[in-house]
């Protein structure tokens, strides 16, 4: 929906001098939102305040205990940070007099008592760094002065003075290249008067400027130019994100009067009168922030999906609960359009009036006041939804002002969010002054890797219960019905909201993304909206700054910096030696091979040699990759990268010996995502370096530190097959038979788990020792019995026990890719049970047989064979036929209220078609298929779908694996009687009544069940049908209510259409088999006498 | 056979048992006594099934069915107390509220386990009991859902319970005496922000006779099965009719026990036993075979399957299925020639799984469906004989309440359906059973005079005798109504019951007095036992064959 305007504002050239006009098709470069020019928040807009209602229950904040401001610190956990622009305030700001805007920071947050606080953060200034060339005295830095004044004073206007308010001299060194001894250290410290100076300043340097006072010309390299001014206040004054800090008492002026924005407290206070406490003791702790998750139902019309402009939204559900307590939430609001039967413990507003809902929920929303905003895919639908649809109604200034900031009206733009790691993906940008918002659907996203990423999966993925679902186009008919219906729809938008928050505290996302924040040192919005650079960068910031070095802000594209499409190599893969391995496999791992790699080896910009400076460093000093680029020993010089790493490698092992002498189970969370975040940064250095298109790329370093590991891969594996052999004494000679990136795969060839695992502790500590520290190879597991297919295919049980093994382990086999249907994926991961687990090769054969004559006597569940494709665009737009294209095209034909809409997955099965159909002609929708009888193309799933996979694990196995494949098993099939639906010559054909066994037809008007032959045989095809029926009726009431249970009613029928649930299409199917089994066997019954 | 050589010192008694009578010309003969006989299968048989509604119309109609006389009965048992919808509940007041329960249980199988990757753990508990210490109950009615929980002492609803003039109801919530399905009330208060916090529970209780019993019953005494089965003999008039009552053959199955089954089939048609046992033979009218005619065919499929290559589809595999069905066709036939024979389709039999489960069709017993005097019934199955209105079942109903409730003796689970007047409350959530739209069929109008329950583990039976209830006059009335009904106090429940069994001697056959005998009858394959029932005095004792020869048969001994 968004398409077309998002990609206007996609890739808008934030370079200046803006990259080729083609390459703007393919989207900005990763993390360009990092470039993203300072924009103060909340316009300078007269105050002016909204009226609210009176509060629900429990909507508001525990009240503020009276205190002193002379004689009491305020300490707050901060959350957000932004910054606009004000006059200057008596007693904080100390400008000249004609000064009349100075940028002032906002730290939102919440105290230990669950207070909302405000810190208005004063004087503190923007400013960016040059190099000061030797011949530069005062009055070259004055004309300096004075020409960037003069060029930026258009630019700064309504700022009153200067632009730039000074410049001053400044020790630094460039963290570009090993700076020799002797380099100049000069530099220079521009400041200016507001934020978004900083960027025209610095076009202004980069591109060239005349001095004209001492007729000189600057085009020079800026420094920390391009450091975003909340972040550049937070590297200075040392706060990172999600920490706490304290105002000292009697340094801040509470502000009472005019509260500028809707927090309980609020207090100015000079930037060096804040104290920032680091994540430590008792300040690692996390306030009772207030969390409040929102779903929104709308109503559609017929066959078109929800349009803002157009359709009312008809529900709002908000919960509202305090982190750390675990009671559930404290608000459960759900506000409709139109009456509602009440629901037990939650709050029932109902309104007749559209507009006065949506106001109502804005009172809500300031008067619960929460610090954080969840919901499942509330950035890209629910938030800009009520945004649109206020404007829709002509309330949006009334109704959008959700920030903190009063009578700020909250805006939205169409953003677009590109990283390698995360891949393209267009949201809305809506700025919520001094609230955080988390979509619960891009952190899952993100972080797992899932076959489907609706709600409904992954609920039961993470919690393990499946989630009723309500079609769009059904939510109209519960709408239009009475209150009790709504109240239905009702129950059904609270679990929505209910849904996201438990899944927040499920997968602990409070604790770890608050965890990250404090690490890497980024607010906490930035760990959803950017990408992994901006963390490495703002470590990269703090440590520079501490050790007196700058960063330049160097545009490096092209093949200068290796550029698009000319990378370098990669990790090496040793070949596998397929096979089965029935002895116990030992798994040697390098520990964080790359971060041990970069400290090993003092890899960083600091000490990268450039080739001219090779003479000046003693041999002795450096070292060459095997790559070939030459770098400072760490005895020379220390790197910063190494030690960013070295820190946060320590901080993981005390995270982690923490959390083993940690009982208390709130506590451990904390710990394990902290561990966890430390993990995660620390791999992230390595990305930084040879993101070609970041910040900061270097792939001299990247380049290296793939070759060492490389080389580190390749030694071990020769060190390990030279010491285990029988020369040397052990039982036998050892093999590497397969090795990746960061491990190796060693068969000692011993039958005992026990000793495969301390001869493989002892060769890891072997090869340790081969490398310079802190490389060190780690023994960590046994896979016994291990199947190795190829590369990246492998499966085996894995213990770290001897005892007892853990689970089984498998990679890059089809139990875990999306695009197989769940037929695949059960059978791979059942061979693999029985092969692996029950050592049972004749019982994975006997059970692909079975599953084999199942689907070709059509006995498969449905739901497992279909297969789901994701619409990404509009289906007229894509070209070349594609299956579930050309499918989303038919189903609109059908009904346009059900066809699938860009961005819904197509589920379809292949169905047999005339001979010579083309892939793309067969596959059909499944409900359409199970309505209409069309036959399965069982032969395309056995040759396209499971043959493949099966041979790949039973060729180590089994001699002739293709057995599994033709045989006995594969001789009875079941052909379903077309119906006049599937086309062709049924069309044309009449239907008589034929003998249920042989299928000869009846003479007219005979109502027996059987031809005259065999009516001997009755009983025993009586049977068989009704074995046919009892089996379908157990399935029946088992599948419908377990539904019932889903949905949570005994009493109302079963709406959801949730074709994510694994029983959706069974449900379905039975219903409809067990009709026709019950109709064969009523006509036994005919017969009967 | 190796009954040429018997046991020494048993020898006499296997003379008597399996000699030919030794005596010739004047041979004893026996006619056998007939009974009046009305099927009121009825309301179970259903022509046409389609499948094309969901489970909800059945759960709202069980309810609509069941709320006036539930309604009543808070009134009777409460009065003062409001009764309303869940959606009228408000917060802090006290009232009674009816509707439908449902159980949360975290180990309660569903479906979706088999989508679920940890199968392993579910498997290891096996299917003897779902209930764990956490299960909660929701309840519901046509409008909403609320969670009910406990009222703990000095809440609200707590202290409601000992307001004066405060009448004991059914009991307080035992969470794990409850299963989804049953139609309850519940009197309580909905606290602030909380649950609703129950104080007291009320079922329906036990509906009236169809009609008194034909004959006033004696004395029995106080409880025990063994003692119920000694008077019934020392009751035992030469006159009476018997009722013979079987279930769980298991022919094919792994555990039947074909010498027994032979043996009970040859005593029944009254080609076995001493005179006077034949005497007995000859007494016992009609005999009901309910359901488990056929074992489960592991054994057979079993081997079929592991067969290498085999494939299920296989028409020759199938064929050999149905040979238990043949066994079970000869017997019948042999039985219905000697007597009348009711047989009721069971979990394994060959017919439709979902309750109410059909007659088995007549072609799969074509030589026993030749005789007249075989009915094919339903399973539950209704019937009335000389008098004498009996229900029955094959179990499965009763074995899925005993799963998913912490009710251990299958007697108090008996009991317990008929007091909540249904037969099947866990159908449709955990036992299949066909989606009735307006109507259902389990829920009992009336309270048979016997209650018998196949399949079950061992053989047990109770007389449940509930006197007329003093409607409306306070605590007395209530109390033994309590005690009868036996509801939410499980244990003292049977004594209850036979105590007041005992005071009513006398009185037997009164007007309102509701009266039933609850007889579990074991599986034979397990047990070798059929109970015969005394239609005049509704005393019931087992009858034991015992195959295995070495210890000898005491057939026919009637102890």
């Amino acid at each position: 929906m968004a398409d077309a305007q998002a990609k206007r504002y996609a890739g808008g050239g934030h370079y200046e001098g803006g990259p080729p006009a083609k390459r703007q098709a393919t989207g900005p470069d990763p993390d360009d939102m990092d470039f993203i020019e300072d924009d103060p928040s909340g316009p300078p807009e007269p105050l002016e305040d909204v009226e609210l209602g009176e509060a629900g229950r429990n909507w508001v904040r525990p009240p503020v205990a009276d205190f002193d401001a002379a004689s009491t610190a305020i300490v707050f956990q901060q959350l957000e940070v932004d910054y606009y622009l004000a006059e200057p305030r008596p007693g904080v700001d100390a400008v000249p007099a004609e000064v009349k805007q100075v940028p002032v920071l906002r730290l939102f947050g919440v105290n230990a008592a669950g207070n909302s606080v405000c810190a208005l953060v004063h004087g503190f200034e923007p400013y960016f760094l040059i190099e000061r060339r030797p011949h530069w005295g005062a009055d070259h830095i004055q004309a300096l002065g004075l020409a960037l004044n003069s060029e930026l004073a258009g630019k700064a206007k309504g700022v009153g003075g200067p632009a730039v308010t000074r410049i001053e001299p400044a020790e630094r060194r460039s963290i570009w290249n090993f700076q020799p001894p002797g380099t100049s250290t000069a530099f220079l410290k521009i400041v200016v008067s507001v934020p978004n100076l900083v960027a025209p300043a610095r076009g202004l340097l980069e591109n060239g400027l005349s001095l004209s006072a001492v007729s000189d010309y600057v085009k020079c390299t800026t420094y920390e130019s391009n450091v975003l001014f909340t972040l550049r206040f937070m590297v200075d004054c040392k706060v990172v994100g999600g920490n706490w800090v304290e105002l000292p008492a009697g340094a801040y002026q509470l502000e009472t009067a005019r509260q500028m924005t809707h927090c309980q407290i609020e207090a100015h206070v000079r930037y060096d009168k804040l104290i920032s406490h680091p994540a430590d003791g008792e300040y690692s702790s996390v306030a009772p922030l207030r969390i409040m998750s929102i779903d929104i139902e709308c109503c559609g019309r017929k066959g078109c999906f929800p349009e803002a402009k157009i359709d009312p939204v008809i529900q709002i559900a908000s919960m509202v609960s305090v982190s750390g307590k675990m009671d559930g939430p404290v608000v459960k609001n759900i506000m409709t359009l139109g009456s509602c039967a009440s629901i037990v413990g939650a709050e029932v507003m109902s309104f007749n009036d559209e507009a006065e809902m949506l106001l109502r929920w804005r009172d809500l929303l300031i008067e619960s006041d929460p610090d954080i905003i969840i919901g499942y895919n509330i950035l890209n639908f629910d938030l800009p939804y009520l945004y649109e649809r206020a404007d829709a109604l002509k309330i949006g200034k009334k109704f959008q002002v959700w920030g903190r900031v009063r009578g700020s009206h909250t805006r939205m733009r169409d953003g677009q969010f590109s990283s390698k790691a995360y891949g393209t993906h267009e949201y809305k940008d809506i700025t919520i002054e001094g609230r955080v918002q988390f979509d619960l659907l891009t952190a899952i996203q993100r972080d797992h890797k899932l076959s489907s990423y609706s709600l409904n999966s992954v609920s039961a993925h993470f919690l393990g219960e499946q989630k009723e679902d309500v079609h769009h186009s059904a939510i109209a008919d519960l709408q239009a019905g009475n209150e009790e219906t709504r109240r239905r729809l009702a129950v059904y938008c609270l679990k929505d909201a209910y849904l996201p928050q438990r899944l927040l505290d499920k997968l602990m996302y409070t604790y770890n993304y608050i965890e990250m924040a404090r690490v890497t040192g980024v607010p906490l919005s930035y760990l959803l909206t950017r990408g992994q650079s901006i963390k490495v960068f703002s470590q990269l910031l703090r440590k520079a700054a501490a050790k007196g070095f700058v960063i330049p802000n160097i545009k490096v594209q092209g093949p200068a910096a290796g550029g698009d499409g000319v990378g370098y190599e990669g990790a090496t893969v040793l070949d596998p030696k397929i096979g089965f391995y029935d002895r116990p496999v030992a798994t040697l791992d390098f520990a964080s091979l790359y971060p041990s790699i970069m400290m090993a080896h003092n890899l960083c910009y600091t000490t990268l040699l450039t080739k001219e400076l090779l003479s000046i460093v003693p041999p002795e000093d450096r070292e060459q990759s095997p790559s070939g680029d030459w770098f400072v020993r760490g005895s020379r010089q220390r790197g910063l990268l190494p030690e960013i790493l070295e820190e946060l490698l320590a901080a993981r092992k005390r995270a982690k010996n923490d959390l083993k002498a940690e009982k208390d189970p709130f506590k451990r969370a904390v710990l394990d995502g902290r561990q966890l975040a430390l993990k995660v940064s620390a791999n992230s250095v390595y990305g930084f370096t040879g993101a070609t298109v970041g910040k900061m790329p270097c792939l001299a370093i990247s380049a290296s530190t793939t070759s060492y590991g490389r080389e580190m891969i390749m030694k071990t594996r020769q060190l390990v097959q030279e010491h285990y052999t029988r020369a040397n004494g052990y039982e036998t000679d050892c093999e590497v038979i397969y090795g990746d990136t960061d491990s190796v795969m060693v068969n000692f060839k011993v039958p005992d788990v026990a000793r495969a695992m301390e001869l493989g502790r002892e060769a890891a500590a072997v090869v340790s020792k081969a490398f310079p520290p802190p490389v060190k190879l780690e023994f960590e597991k046994v896979y016994y019995p291990y199947l190795l297919m190829n590369k990246k295919r492998y499966a085996g049980l894995l213990w770290t026990r001897p005892e007892t093994h853990d689970k089984m382990d498998s990679k890059g086999i089809e139990t875990v890719r999306r695009d197989n249907c769940l037929l695949v994926r059960n059978v791979v991961t059942t061979c693999l049970e029985r092969i692996l687990i029950g050592k049972d090769v004749q019982g994975a054969v006997a059970y692909v047989k079975g599953v084999i004559a199942d689907l070709l006597m059509n006995k498969i569940d449905l739901s497992l064979l279909v297969i789901s494709k994701g619409l990404t665009q509009d289906a007229d737009e894509y070209e070349g036929k594609i299956a579930h294209v050309e499918l989303a095209k038919k189903m609109r034909k059908r009904d346009p209220a059900t066809a699938p809409a860009v961005g819904d997955r197509v589920p379809y099965v292949i169905i047999k078609a005339a001979k010579g159909a083309k892939a793309w002609e067969k596959a059909e929708d499944p409900i359409y298929a199970l309505e209409h009888s069309l036959p399965i193309d069982v032969q395309h799933y056995l040759e396209h779908h499971l043959s493949q996979p099966l041979l790949r694990i039973f060729e180590p196995v089994l001699k002739n694996p293709k057995e599994l494949l033709c045989g006995d098993h594969t001789r009875c099939i079941a052909v379903s009687t077309p119906s006049t639906a599937s086309g062709g010559i049924m069309r044309f054909a009449k239907v008589t009544m034929s003998c249920l066994a042989c299928k000869a037809p009846l003479p007219s008007g005979c109502k027996d069940s059987l031809c005259g032959h065999c009516k001997p045989q009755e009983a025993e095809i009586y049977s068989r049908t009704l074995g046919t029926v009892s089996e379908l009726e157990a399935q029946y009431g088992a599948l419908w209510t377990a539904c019932q249970r889903c949905q949570g009613s005994l009493h109302m029928d079963v709406l959801c259409t949730s074709r994510d649930c694994p029983i959706f299409y069974r449900r379905k199917k039975v219903q409809k088999d067990l009709n026709e089994a019950m109709g064969q066997l009523d006509r036994f019954e005919a017969t009967s006498w | 056979m190796d009954i040429e050589r018997p046991v020494p010192g048993q020898a006499s008694r296997y003379d008597e048992l399996l000699a030919p009578s030794t005596s010739k010309g004047d041979e004893a003969s026996f006619n056998r006594a007939s009974s009046s006989y009305t099927n009121h299968d009825a309301r179970f048989r259903s022509s046409k099934r389609t499948y094309d509604r969901q489970y909800a119309q059945l759960y709202f109609s069980r309810l609509m069915l069941l709320k006036g006389v539930m309604r009543k009965r808070v009134e009777q048992l409460w009065p003062g107390v409001p009764v309303c919808s869940i959606l009228e509940v408000q917060e802090g007041k006290e009232v009674a509220v009816i509707g439908t329960i449902y159980k949360n249980m975290k180990l309660k199988p569903s479906i979706l386990d088999e989508y679920t990757k940890d199968r392993g753990l579910k498997a290891a508990l096996g299917a003897a009991n779902f209930c764990a210490d956490d299960d909660s109950v929701v309840m519901e009615d046509d409008g909403a859902r609320m969670v009910l929980s406990v009222a703990a002492p000095g809440t609200m609803a707590a202290a409601a319970a000992q307001q004066p003039g405060w009448a004991a109801g059914d009991g307080p919530l035992a969470v794990q005496e409850l299963v989804t399905g049953l139609v309850m009330a519940v009197r309580g208060v909905h606290e602030p922000g909380g649950d609703f916090y129950v104080s007291a529970v009320a079922f329906a209780g036990l509906a009236p006779n169809p009609h008194p019993l034909p004959h006033p019953l004696p004395p029995l005494p106080a409880s025990g099965t063994a003692a119920d089965a000694a008077a019934a003999l020392a009751e035992a008039r030469p006159g009476d009719k018997y009722l013979a009552l079987v279930s769980g053959l298991g022919l094919g199955g792994s555990r039947a026990d074909m010498l027994a089954t032979q043996l009970a089939a040859d005593w029944l048609t009254g080609n076995l036993g001493s005179p006077a046992e034949q005497q007995l033979a000859a007494q016992v009218v009609r005999l009901v075979v309910a359901g488990g005619g056929i074992g489960t065919l592991e054994g057979l499929a079993g081997a079929a399957a592991t067969a290498p290559g085999a494939n299920p589809y296989n028409r020759a595999a199938q064929a050999v299925a149905l040979q238990p069905v043949r066994d079970l066709d000869l017997l019948l036939a042999e039985l219905a020639a000697g007597l009348p024979v009711d047989v009721m389709p069971g979990p394994e039999d060959p017919a439709n799984v979902a309750l109410p489960q059909q007659p088995m069709h007549r072609c799969l017993l074509p030589g026993a469906a030749c005789h007249g005097s075989l009915v094919r019934a339903t399973n539950p199955h209704e019937f009335e004989a000389e008098g004498v209105r009996l229900l029955g079942s094959s179990g499965q109903n009763v074995d899925d309440v005993a799963k998913y409730c912490g009710l251990r003796d299958r007697l108090d689970v008996m009991q317990r359906t008929l007091a909540c007047r249904h037969l099947a409350p866990t159908a449709p959530d955990t036992l299949t059973c066909y989606p009735f739209t307006d109507a259902d069929p389990f829920i009992l109008d009336s309270t048979p005079h016997v209650y018998f329950v196949g399949n079950q583990p061992e053989f047990a039976t109770r007389l449940v005798v509930l006197q007329p209830s003093c409607a409306g006059s306070g605590a007395a009335g209530s109390n033994s109504m309590a005690a009868g009904a036996g509801a939410g106090a499980g244990a003292g429940a049977g004594a209850g019951a036979g105590a007041a069994g005992g005071s009513s001697s006398g009185a037997g056959g009164g007007e309102g007095q509701v009266v039933v005998r609850l007889v579990a009858v074991p599986s034979f394959a397990r047990s070798g036992t059929l109970v015969l029932l005394n239609l005049r005095t509704l005393a019931c004792h087992p009858v034991r064959f015992d195959g295995s020869l070495g210890l000898g048969a005491d057939g026919g001994a009637g102890v």
